[in-house]
């Protein structure tokens, strides 16, 4: 059943969210956010296989190649703040309190 | 024909370019080596005598056309286009403004070659002949408009160069607040001017706003308004033509140079009220009654600047004064419309005030800037030219027989008697005795008894040619310019009533011949009685009195400065003040303080939010999340 | 049968992998339970005729992008130490539960409008390399195209984030 396939994208990408708002960690932080793009690959390819139509699949494509890029960049990022601070707590970096 | 209404065109241009040039040839220069004073004053004279050169023109062509026919008109361009009503930039010559045009070009010519002489050595040589070009300049606007639009730039300009004229010694505060009380006298009375236009406009303007298409709508107006329009009118013309209660600001306007006196505050400008009141001449005749308040206020102004002329001491107060009341007297007439008597008056006018002016500015050029008459005395013998000339022009001013202000006095004063204004008769009869009196009571303290401040007088003496030439000339015309309206009872035919009768709307009394002598014999006899006192008390040296009583009263002008000073002044400056303390930091700015303030506040109370960890802004983010999915899954139901 | 048996398996493994990943404490774990969860969300795609992406999944994501952030974890050599102290961490997921409630119930309603379908495998080769190729290469070239340019900033912009040494240094 194809609704199934949408709760479970629900669940998942839920629980990608909580993992974004309750863990400090760096890793876990941009880990849960791959999740959530799977979610929504998840989701795309249950709505394509609804329609039989493959334009899901080609979306689906490209968030991975978002996911690639965006993995290349944001480890970059961790290495960075790793050498300043040698932590990978998120709150060390508040330079926007007001 | 094509050409001679170009020309009325180019006539306001001359001037214009002249100051143009000649301001920017100043405003470059001034900081750096200054330009030759010959070449601003060649450059100065060049516009006004092209002006004048074209005035002959138009008026030489008018004279050629068939009477009913004097008219000549020409559009510059379309000024703006509201709607269907479309406002040109346009010029009309007709007898009235040609005559003015021509005079005003004509003395204005003469002063400024006076002024190359009276203003040497001045560090604003340049910018004074800017100004003085640019208010002829915006004289003959006044002058040739063809409409109360046009008439009224001209308006402003010649007010705005008053006022810059006025307080061109700028470095002493007293002039600058001359001017500012001109300009500001001014203001009221522009106020009277513009919403008297409105109104004119708003009752029967929409067929074109020009003087022609208003005398012929003109019979539609409800007396109401016609008369509502008139007074409105005449309170424009009292600020720029000083009458009660405006006039205020003309005597303190001496504080200009004299040449600015005798052009601006004496010969032309403050003209220019009676000039439009003869333009509106079609309304005025109209509403009889708009007409009487304008010849009462006039002979009143006259009677009490006389009254204040005859205790003066400052040599140009004294002109002032006469100014006042000689405009006070052209008012009446043109009430009670006799205008081409009043309009005669002013042509007569200029020429012998610009005399007297300019001969007292001879005088305080001579002596150093002392204007006091009790400082001065005997000096007919140093300077004969200058006191031969001012003679003839205080002879013309009191109405002595057979001098230009004879006539024109006299025919005012004649029009009152034939009309039935028996009151604006007595009254005038009795001013034309003061005018003598306190003219020659300066004529004879001036020139004449001992020498009261022996320095100055020995170095006293004749200005240059380039002074005592329109001084001559200017003598000349105050003489002999009554010849150009002699009644018939002296032989003539009233050239200059005749002249301007197209552009007016008047009806000339037809009355016995001995109400004509009897005015003719009562002013006379005025002027003997006036002229005799003065010789009586101050031809063989007079000592300054101490003025008590009624004496003082008068030397203080009644006190009227201080009054309106009381009244007007001080009560608005205490509103202001009120407003400047109170009212404006505690309501007026409270909304301004007090938002400032709640975004201070607000500022601060929302810092609290910007923690800077990110995890908690991603929080604040789904709980926006959730609130809009509550929100969603309620409206999707 | 088979198919809901393979369906529950599967998703029971990915919730199971997802809920490893918020709870365990050192990243190398979260990690290893993300493996778990991208391989049965393969298996998932595998269910839904999705043959390209089935490979692609467990190629790029769980081979390609995973063993990078197991290799950086790794070159980090993260200790226990290192890791911040999360004290408050269940009062947190308390509270996320809480408001992502709404979100999770709103989402579910739009669901449950919408039609339903059996998820029998589609025949024609329906997810096939070449079906999708042809898609992707007919349809979707633009997009294509400057996927791959977002890709190329990438690599150019990692490389000067992480390799940027020497002006560290300075």
């Amino acid at each position: 059943m194809i609704q199934n396939y949408l709760i479970l994208s629900i669940i998942l990408f839920c629980l990608g969210i909580l993992g974004v708002i309750t863990r400090r960690n760096v890793f876990t932080v941009f880990m849960s956010i791959e999740l959530m793009l799977n979610a929504a690959n998840l989701a795309f390819l249950a709505f394509s296989r609804l329609h039989e139509s493959m334009d899901g699949h080609v979306l689906a494509m490209m968030v991975m190649a978002v996911a690639a890029a965006e993995a290349a960049l944001a480890l970059a990022v961790v290495i960075l703040l790793h050498k300043h601070k040698g932590k990978l707590d998120t709150n060390l970096f508040s330079l926007l309190k007001g | 024909m094509e050409h001679t209404s170009t020309y009325i065109g180019l006539t306001p241009l001359f001037p214009l370019l002249g100051a143009l040039v000649l301001g920017l040839m100043h405003m470059l220069t001034c900081t750096k080596t200054r330009l030759p004073e010959k070449l601003y004053g060649v450059l100065a004279c060049v516009g006004p005598l092209l002006s004048f050169f074209l005035a002959l023109v138009i008026f030489y062509h008018l004279k050629g056309l068939p009477t009913e026919e004097r008219f000549l008109s020409h559009n510059a361009f379309t000024w703006f286009a509201v709607g269907d009503l479309h406002v040109n930039m346009g010029f009309l010559a007709d007898p009235l403004s040609s005559l003015m045009l021509l005079f005003v070009t004509f003395i204005g010519s003469l002063i400024h070659i006076y002024s190359i002489g009276y203003m040497a050595g001045d560090k604003n040589f340049g910018k004074f002949f800017a100004y003085l070009n640019l208010f002829l300049g915006s004289m003959l606007i006044l002058v040739l408009g063809s409409g109360p639009i046009v008439m009224f730039v001209g308006w402003e300009g010649v007010g705005l160069c008053s006022y810059l004229l006025i307080s061109f010694y700028s470095e002493d505060t007293d002039n600058v607040l001359a001017g500012n009380k001109a300009f500001i006298v001014n203001r009221i009375g522009d106020l009277g001017f513009v919403l008297g236009m409105s109104f004119l406009f708003w009752a029967i303007g929409t067929n074109g706003f020009d003087y022609l298409s208003l005398k012929v709508n003109a019979h539609n107006l409800t007396p109401a308004i016609g008369i509502t329009v008139c007074l409105l009118l005449f309170i424009g013309a009292c600020g720029k033509s000083a009458q009660i209660p405006l006039y205020v600001w003309l005597p303190d306007a001496m504080a200009g140079p004299t040449p600015v006196s005798a052009l601006i505050h004496a010969a032309t400008m403050v003209t220019a009220g009676v000039y439009m009141v003869a333009r509106f001449s079609f309304l005025y005749t109209h509403f009889p009654l708009a007409g009487s308040v304008v010849a009462w206020i006039g002979i009143l102004t006259a009677l009490l600047a006389a009254t204040f002329g005859m205790f003066q001491k400052d040599i140009k107060k004294i002109l002032a004064y006469s100014t006042v009341s000689q405009l006070g007297y052209m008012f009446a007439a043109v009430g009670i419309a006799a205008y081409s008597a009043g309009i005669f008056h002013v042509f007569t006018h200029a020429f012998f005030k610009a005399l007297l002016f300019l001969g007292a500015g001879s005088v305080i050029y001579a002596l150093h800037h002392q204007q006091d008459i009790w400082q001065m005395g005997g000096l007919k013998d140093k300077m004969p030219t200058t006191y031969k000339t001012m003679v003839i022009g205080a002879l013309a001013l009191s109405g002595a027989p057979l001098f230009s202000g004879f006539f024109s006095k006299d025919e005012i004063l004649f029009s009152a008697l034939a009309s039935g204004h028996s009151g604006i008769w007595i009254i005038g009869v009795l001013v034309a005795g003061m005018t003598a009196y306190y003219t020659f009571r300066m004529i004879f303290l001036v020139f004449h008894g001992e020498p009261r401040d022996k320095d100055l007088y020995e170095h006293a003496k004749d200005a240059p040619p380039l002074m005592t030439i329109p001084l001559i000339i200017l003598a000349v015309g105050a003489a002999f310019a009554g010849v150009l309206n002699l009644p018939a009872i002296f032989g003539g035919s009233l050239t200059i009533s005749h002249w301007l009768a197209p552009s007016l709307v008047e009806h000339h009394p037809h009355v016995s011949i001995w109400i004509e002598i009897l005015a003719i014999v009562t002013s006379v006899a005025a002027f003997a009685i006036g002229i005799t006192i003065a010789y009586k008390k101050f031809a063989h040296g007079a000592e300054e009195p101490v003025y008590t009583g009624l004496g003082k009263f008068g030397y203080n002008k009644f006190y009227v400065d201080e009054i309106y000073n009381a009244v007007f002044v001080q009560p608005y400056k205490a509103v202001g003040a009120v407003i400047s303390k109170f009212l404006e930091p505690n309501v007026t700015d409270i909304h301004v303080k007090l938002s400032s303030w709640l975004y201070q506040k607000a500022g601060k109370a929302f810092k609290v939010f910007q923690v800077g960890y990110i995890r908690v802004y991603a929080i604040y983010m789904v709980i926006g999340l959730s609130l809009m999915s509550l929100f969603l899954s309620h409206s999707i139901n | 049968m088979f198919v809901d048996g393979l369906f529950t398996a599967f998703s029971v493994l990915a919730v199971l992998g997802a809920l490893g990943l918020i709870l365990f404490r050192h990243p190398m774990q979260g990690a290893m339970s993300l493996i778990v969860t991208i391989i049965s969300l393969a298996g998932l795609y595998a269910l839904l005729s999705a043959e390209l992406i089935f490979v692609l999944q467990l190629i790029v994501y769980a081979g390609a992008i995973m063993s990078l952030i197991l290799f950086i974890i790794m070159f980090l050599n993260i200790q226990t130490k290192d890791l911040p102290e999360e004290p408050a961490r269940f009062y947190y997921f308390i509270g996320g539960i809480i408001l992502l409630v709404p979100v999770a119930s709103f989402l579910l309603k739009i669901v449950q409008s919408l039609p339903d379908a059996e998820t029998t495998i589609v025949g024609n080769g329906f997810g096939g390399v070449k079906e999708v190729g042809m898609i992707l290469f007919q349809d979707w070239l633009l997009p294509f195209e400057i996927v791959s340019i977002l890709l190329l900033v990438a690599l150019v912009g990692s490389v000067v984030l992480a390799g940027s040494k020497r002006r560290l240094s300075k």
